[in-house]
């Protein structure tokens, strides 16, 4: 059996930039890819999408952002290409096409089973996504046969579509973006609507994730947050490149909204009746953040050299959104669903799960040498950012040398 | 104040609570972190009884429950009177059934908000909700098919005093909608299972 220090579980920005802090701190180590570089960012996204975070925010570790558009929003093909030439500066120990099958053992001795043979090694990155496989409710089941069933993972462009309506399941970041595109492209979107966030793209003269940046709320540490498990569970920031999305845009695009798709029953889709209250909550979320924006701008001293404080005009609900619909005899061709991911450690033979099989972690630290990097709040709201993969690998790898010195001492 | 300091600041929710609600919030956030360990104790079953007692005039009674892993019982028994008024020929003995539902939402909604108001450290004064049940009776009398039995909308009104800006105490009436049973019990579908002994 091969040995290595620190096998990495996957090589996106994750997995890289943990590579990055083990070269420098000298630990031998190698990264596990099932495919290639980035792989989920080449093989699971859509044809449109483009980065939410603007591009000052997207360098890869030990690899800043090159180019001159600092504001704007990458392409996720541009993103391919810093990964390409990020890792082939950095010389990363990639093994490619080797798709990890199990990992059991006990710290300091665990052993990662693989498609291309077996290691042995003191501990283990798993940095192989948040993002892994799409949670679909277990109703899905019941559509009705001549509607197809899509999900942010195989939809690639409104084209591949079969004709007819397509109902988007979940106002999250993609299902908004996808609503909109397929809405665009001459079809009838329906959006199912349940808890969710509303941003404005810009405020106060900046990118709303800069404001988010300056006043401190990307960087809080998972240890300062009131109910940790409630934030891990909150969906991601609701953006598109550009320019503000929200429900107000998208009705204004001749979108439909209802609420939350809670059955299918019979070949009906049953919605609940509390898209008001989704639609109030996320308004005063948003309002909230802003009052933070302008609270830290009062205290700056800056209030009179940024754009004056602002209010959106709240949600447009619709009086009686509809709490069903025959799908097929309402001409739907295709549901997608945008309900969000779970990663998946499914090859993890080790008692680190809770009751609902989701791992348990003290901010990415699972147990003695395995740890878990780029999920929801893993030590910060940034841990999910492109560039957020950089604080959370040098706190790990820190952890890591350190338990390595202990083993030597030991 | 330094950057970083003020935002912690602004999200950890340092200031001393003196609010008195009347809601116990230590109890029921005690009962949250046991209850975490121990899904089989939070696995409840409600009961009411329910006796024809003539005309369209029945009588409910609730006393038992099941709950934290044992029968439990309340501490004596309540009764539910329902009725239908004179319009629909009836002899008015309590309030009709939609209207006993329509004052459980509100009671729910209620208990919500001050229980989310005691945990926020907001001091109520007075809350007062009103809710309004729009129904097309050509449904239950079987005048029109495609008319609904049920409520075609349901609206509610708060009108809450409270030690707070507008805008928290909007967020507390949105957080006890998130939380309620019986907000989600109306909004949301239910399988029920009628059967004849």
């Amino acid at each position: 059996m091969k040995r290595t220090t620190t096998a990495i579980i996957g090589a996106g920005q994750s997995g890289l930039a943990m590579s990055h802090e083990l070269t420098l701190a000298g630990v031998d180590h190698v990264i596990l890819e099932r495919g290639q570089i980035a792989n989920s960012w080449r093989k699971e996204r859509w044809d449109s999408l483009r980065l939410l975070t603007p591009n000052w925010m997207n360098g890869l570790h030990g690899h800043d952002y090159k180019g001159t558009d600092h504001d704007g929003y990458m392409h996720v093909a541009e993103l391919i290409n810093a990964f390409d030439a990020s890792a082939a500066k950095s010389g990363a120990p990639v093994r490619a096409e080797t798709t990890v099958l199990s990992v059991d053992g006990t710290p300091g001795a665990y052993r990662v089973q693989t498609d291309q043979g077996a290691l042995s090694c003191n501990s283990v990155v798993m940095a192989n996504g948040a993002c892994a496989t799409p949670k679909i409710p277990a109703f899905a089941s019941q559509l009705p046969d001549q509607v197809q069933s899509f999900t942010p993972q195989t939809y690639k462009r409104p084209a591949q579509l079969p004709d007819g309506k397509v109902l988007v399941v979940g106002a999250s970041a993609s299902g908004m973006q996808l609503a909109r595109e397929i809405q665009q492209s001459g079809r009838q979107v329906v959006l199912a609507v349940g808890t969710h966030s509303r941003f404005p793209r810009n405020y106060r003269d900046a990118d709303i994730t800069m404001w988010l940046e300056i006043i401190g709320a990307t960087t809080i540490p998972y240890t300062e947050v009131d109910d940790i498990e409630r934030v891990r569970r909150t969906p991601s920031l609701t953006l598109v490149a550009d320019e503000t999305i929200d429900l107000n845009s998208l009705q204004d695009l001749g979108v439909e909204i209802t609420g939350r798709l809670v059955a299918i029953n019979d070949g009906r889709a049953l919605f609940s009746g509390s898209l008001a209250n989704h639609c109030a909550a996320a308004d005063l979320k948003m309002n909230r953040l802003l009052e933070s924006i302008d609270d830290w701008v009062d205290a700056a001293d800056l209030t009179n050299l940024v754009a004056p404080v602002q209010r959106y005009v709240p949600t447009r609900v619709p009086t009686a959104p509809r709490l069903s619909m025959d799908l097929a005899a309402e001409g739907f061709g295709a549901v997608l669903w945008a309900t969000g991911y779970r990663p998946d450690f499914n090859w993890l033979e080790l008692p680190v799960f809770d009751r609902k099989g989701n791992l348990k972690h003290d901010g990415g630290v699972v147990a003695e040498g395995l740890y878990a990097m780029g999920l929801p709040y893993l030590r910060q709201r940034k841990s999910t950012f492109i560039d957020g993969a950089c604080d959370d690998a040098r706190a790990l790898a820190a952890h890591l040398t350190a338990g390595l010195a202990r083993s030597i001492a030991a | 104040m330094a950057t970083d300091e003020k935002a912690k600041n602004m999200n950890v929710q340092t200031e001393i609570k003196t609010a008195d609600n009347g809601v116990n919030v230590d109890a029921l956030l005690g009962a949250r972190a046991a209850l975490t360990d121990a899904p089989a104790a939070a696995q409840f079953t409600w009961r009411a009884e329910c006796d024809w007692k003539g005309g369209v005039h029945s009588r409910s009674t609730v006393k038992g429950f099941f709950g934290l892993g044992e029968e439990q019982a309340h501490n004596g028994e309540f009764t539910i009177d329902a009725d239908h008024p004179p319009q629909f020929a009836a002899s008015d003995k309590g309030a009709t059934p939609v209207e006993i539902l329509l004052s459980a939402l509100a009671s729910c909604l209620t208990a919500g908000v001050a229980s989310v108001a005691q945990n926020r450290g907001i001091q109520l004064h007075s809350v007062r909700a009103k809710v309004e049940g729009d129904m097309d009776i050509a449904g239950i009398l079987g005048i029109d098919a495609d008319v609904r039995n049920g409520f075609s909308a349901i609206r509610v009104s708060f009108e809450i005093d409270a030690d707070a800006p507008q805008d928290e105490i909007a967020a507390v009436v949105a957080q006890s909608q998130k939380r309620s049973a019986m907000f989600d019990i109306i909004t949301n579908p239910t399988n029920v299972h009628v059967s004849v002994n």
